[in-house]
């Protein structure tokens, strides 16, 4: 069923990833992304694979899972590559294809490119969405915004929407199932003909679930108004964040980490791009 | 001739993934044609995956379903027609309404079937009269209309598709007693009319034992009884054992003859319980 | 005699509909008292629902007066402050349970409500802990609302009430939608919310077998109350009550049938184990007076 399929790809469980305080992981989220691009030579990237691996180790996420969440990204990192080694001017030409020379230095480049993509893409994921559940993220994201109301950013309001959008996406997906499907009880056909075909034939899906969305959400209003809402205005939460020590030891750890990679810059600059 | 035949099916949701569940696990059951078949049983019990198994929206993983006869699946490509002859009414089918008028919305079935305008004409027309619709609500648009209208022409766009077996999931749920009333006297009119098949299911014993000609009781993915509302009645703590309900003129009379009285059990509506307990207490009105 | 914590004198409310003016609630007096349990039964369209958004302030009466807890409402005077000092004193549980559960967690989504109060956390935890206690879902306090039953998730969504403490709680048709468990279970759920916490209920419903097992029963038609007692009272008026577009148990209609064949049978027999009754002591009583002749 559709509503079955979990959403933002997120794996509870209890790993040192999955204890981390949010806030904690969405800033170092940041500086992982920094500590990619600040890694200019082999050595330096090393570090940062070794560091990648290492937060893939402590996810407990099956090493797997995360190879085959990079296969959409497949096709990006060809011709990521490809452009990188054809269009890279360098001085140590390798081989000459038809008119095209392609130099040492392009291929380097688009090794080191492609690899920035995946460790992008696999460190972001395991440190955040795969990690973290979407309402931690989105609860995160408030209170790191929170100073923000100061000058009027509706923080609160956004993440409101955000959490009720996570909500009802399962209910959602389970109505429009349930419409298609009567509609199909009734001949609908959503399989055959052209693509403006197709697309008329979800009228009748699209104006029910419309409606229906409508509805729920007056009701919806209704209901958080006599549950006394009236916006984030001395509202307080269940669930306080407390920095605890594994917070402070995880982030002095990838501050390490981001001087280890200035200074291998800096002292061991093999193959810098 | 029966109407509709599964023979070892077995329907299991999400296979191969963590959510795997078993909705119907290897069942026999026979529809028999012309009468009104009631599904009953718990949330769950798989009565609703029998109605989706028999007009296709779902395939079986294995077993066969037949309908008049013929496998459905035979040609998977000509599946459409099946849900012509089959017609599935989902439970509170008002949120599937979508037309700018009611008569549109009625005759979305009749279009997909391919019939000429006035065929369509005839068949939108027959529909509304069934579900008691009369002709000055054909411009109206179906979202103006009350929850009970809205419903009846939800029917009617399924009934227009004159198919030669209906099926109703819940189709009094969320209604009050007089909207359930018309509803129900409604599809015990059709199927005299138009000498169809229809299934109904339904979580409602009381409108069970006095809307349906035969009973089907479903638990834990199985059929579990079958029979005229008066076996299945007769069986009370059969049912009560699988935690389903009997009428309380039911509860009634057996609590007579847990008393000792010589009276039938096999009673579920009230002319019924009032000939008895009359008989029990004697022609001779007391004075 | 209990207090009396909403009293309604001359109730009404109307909407305008290209320029008709359309009579919803009309003159309805009422009175509840603290700690009862009241039925309100009507079919769809009776105006039942509007009565109970009006004692919970969702909407505004076009005439007439409202009293809540001894203080007459006048929402043009109020306060926001009191206005939802008020709403926290009086929860509502409505008839589609997604459509009230705002969070993808039960625990946070029974903690919103007091959360809007601006409550401590340490205390806002103790409210979710015992609310989800009450309703019997604090097992699941960690689950997706969308992994539930419909039944699960009212109760998740009376949990939510129950966590602002109110002294009333109206459930707007809240077993409209669930299966026979699911209704079997809410109703169980009000019955101790009433019994052991004495909270105030107010049941609206359209199922006779629901209101049998309240206190007090109100059968409203058109916007206007047509009958107010007991159960016993309320449903051997057979003839007012199906009138009014609802049924009446099986077995008093049964006896209203027998009696009107000539035989003399109680009225007010509602469950089947007093139908037996009724018809053991009728057989008991003709035998005797045999034996006397």
């Amino acid at each position: 069923m559709l509503k079955d399929i979990t959403l933002g790809q997120f794996f509870p469980g209890n790993s040192i990833l999955h204890r981390l305080d949010p806030r904690i992981k969405l800033i170092l989220a940041v500086v992982y992304i920094v500590m990619i691009f600040l890694a200019k030579g082999v050595t330096a990237y090393a570090l940062v694979v070794l560091f990648t691996v290492f937060l893939v180790a402590v996810s407990k996420i099956p090493v797997r899972t995360i190879l085959k969440s990079l296969k959409p990204l497949l096709i990006v990192l060809i011709i990521t590559a490809l452009i990188n080694i054809f269009w890279n001017g360098g001085t140590t030409p390798l081989f000459t294809i038809w008119k095209i020379t392609v130099y040492k230095e392009g291929v380097i480049r688009a090794a080191a490119m492609a690899l920035r993509i995946i460790l992008l893409m696999a460190g972001t994921s395991v440190l955040l969405t795969y990690t973290t559940s979407p309402i931690a993220l989105t609860d995160a994201i408030e209170r790191l915004l929170s100073p923000l109301r100061a000058i009027k950013v509706p923080v609160h309001e956004f993440a409101m929407m955000m959490t009720i959008a996570l909500r009802f996406i399962p209910t959602l997906i389970e109505e429009t199932e349930k419409i298609m499907n009567a509609q199909k009880a009734r001949g609908a056909d959503f399989e055959s003909g052209n693509l403006i075909k197709k697309a008329k034939s979800l009228i009748p899906v699209l104006i029910p679930l419309f409606i229906s969305s409508f509805r729920r959400a007056e009701e919806l209003a209704t209901a958080m108004e006599c549950r006394c809402y009236r916006g984030g205005k001395g509202r307080t939460r269940m669930t306080v964040l407390h920095l605890k020590a594994h917070d402070f030891l995880f982030t002095l750890f990838v501050c390490f980490t981001v001087a280890g990679i200035v200074l291998l810059n800096i002292y061991l600059p093999v193959y810098t791009i | 001739m029966n109407a509709a035949e599964l023979r070892g099916v077995s329907y299991i949701y999400s296979e191969n993934t963590p959510f795997r569940k078993v909705a119907v696990n290897d069942i026999d059951i026979t529809f028999e044609e012309k009468i009104i078949t009631g599904i009953i049983g718990h949330t769950g019990s798989g009565k609703s995956t029998v109605s989706q198994l028999l007009n296709g929206l779902l395939k079986p993983t294995s077993g066969t379903v037949s309908v008049e006869g013929k496998d459905i699946w035979e040609e998977p490509k000509k599946i459409r027609q099946v849900r012509f002859t089959v017609g599935l009414v989902f439970q509170y089918p008002e949120y599937q309404l979508f037309e700018e008028t009611v008569y549109k919305d009625i005759a979305f079935g009749p279009k997909n079937m391919g019939l000429d305008e006035s065929e369509i004409d005839r068949r939108v027309r027959t529909a509304a009269e069934l579900v008691g619709l009369t002709p000055d609500f054909f411009e109206k648009s179906p979202f103006d209309l009350s929850g009970g209208q809205k419903r009846r022409v939800a029917i009617a766009g399924v009934m227009a598709m004159r198919p030669r077996i209906l099926i109703l999931d819940e189709p009094a749920a969320g209604l009050d007693p007089r909207g359930r009333d018309e509803i129900l006297s409604r599809i015990v009119e059709y199927q005299k009319k138009t000498d169809s098949t229809v299934l109904m299911i339904s979580h409602s014993m009381e409108d069970m034992a006095a809307y349906c000609d035969k009973i089907l009781v479903m638990n834990e993915a199985k059929p579990f009884l079958y029979g005229t509302p008066a076996e299945i009645f007769g069986q009370a703590e059969v049912l009560e054992r699988v935690g389903l309900s009997v009428p309380q003129v039911t509860k009634l009379m057996r609590e007579l003859r847990r008393r000792g009285y010589d009276v039938r059990t096999d009673i579920y509506t009230v002319e019924q319980a009032k000939a008895e307990v009359e008989r029990l207490v004697g022609g001779d009105a007391a004075c | 005699m209990a207090e009396t914590i909403i009293r309604t004198e001359n109730l009404s409310f109307a909407y305008e509909e290209e320029g008709n003016r359309i009579p919803v609630i009309e003159n309805l007096n009422l009175e509840i008292e603290k700690g009862s349990f009241v039925a309100v039964l009507g079919h769809n369209g009776s105006g039942k629902s509007t009565l109970a958004k009006l004692i919970n302030l969702i909407l505004t009466p076009t005439g007439g007066t409202l009293s809540l807890f001894g203080e007459k409402v006048d929402e043009k005077e109020m306060s926001d402050d009191a206005l939802y000092a008020l709403r926290q004193r009086i929860g509502m549980v409505f008839q589609n349970p997604d459509n009230q559960l705002v969070a993808t967690v039960v625990e946070e989504d029974v903690a919103f409500g007091p959360e809007n109060l601006g409550i401590p956390p340490a205390e806002i935890r103790k409210r979710v802990d015992d609310a989800l206690d009450i309703v019997g879902m604090r097992a699941f306090a960690k689950h997706s609302p969308h992994q539930l039953s419909g039944g699960q998730k009212q109760r998740v969504a009376i949990a939510g009430i129950i966590a602002l403490r109110p002294d009333v709680i109206i459930f707007d048709e809240a077993t409209a939608m669930l299966d026979p468990r699911g209704r079997a279970d809410i109703l169980a759920t009000i019955e101790k919310l009433n019994r052991e916490f004495g909270t105030t209920v107010i049941h609206i419903t359209h199922y006779m077998e629901e209101a049998i097992r309240a206190g007090r029963v109100i059968v409203i038609d058109d916007g206007k109350i047509v009958l107010d007692g007991t159960p016993r009272e309320v449903f051997s008026a057979v003839d007012t009550v199906k009138a009014a577009g609802l049924d009446v148990p099986q077995v008093t209609e049964l006896m209203l049938e027998i009696r009107k064949d000539g035989f003399d049978f109680p009225a007010d027999a509602l469950t089947f184990s007093e139908g037996a009754d009724a018809v053991e002591a009728y057989i008991l009583k003709t035998r005797n007076k045999k034996e006397h002749s």
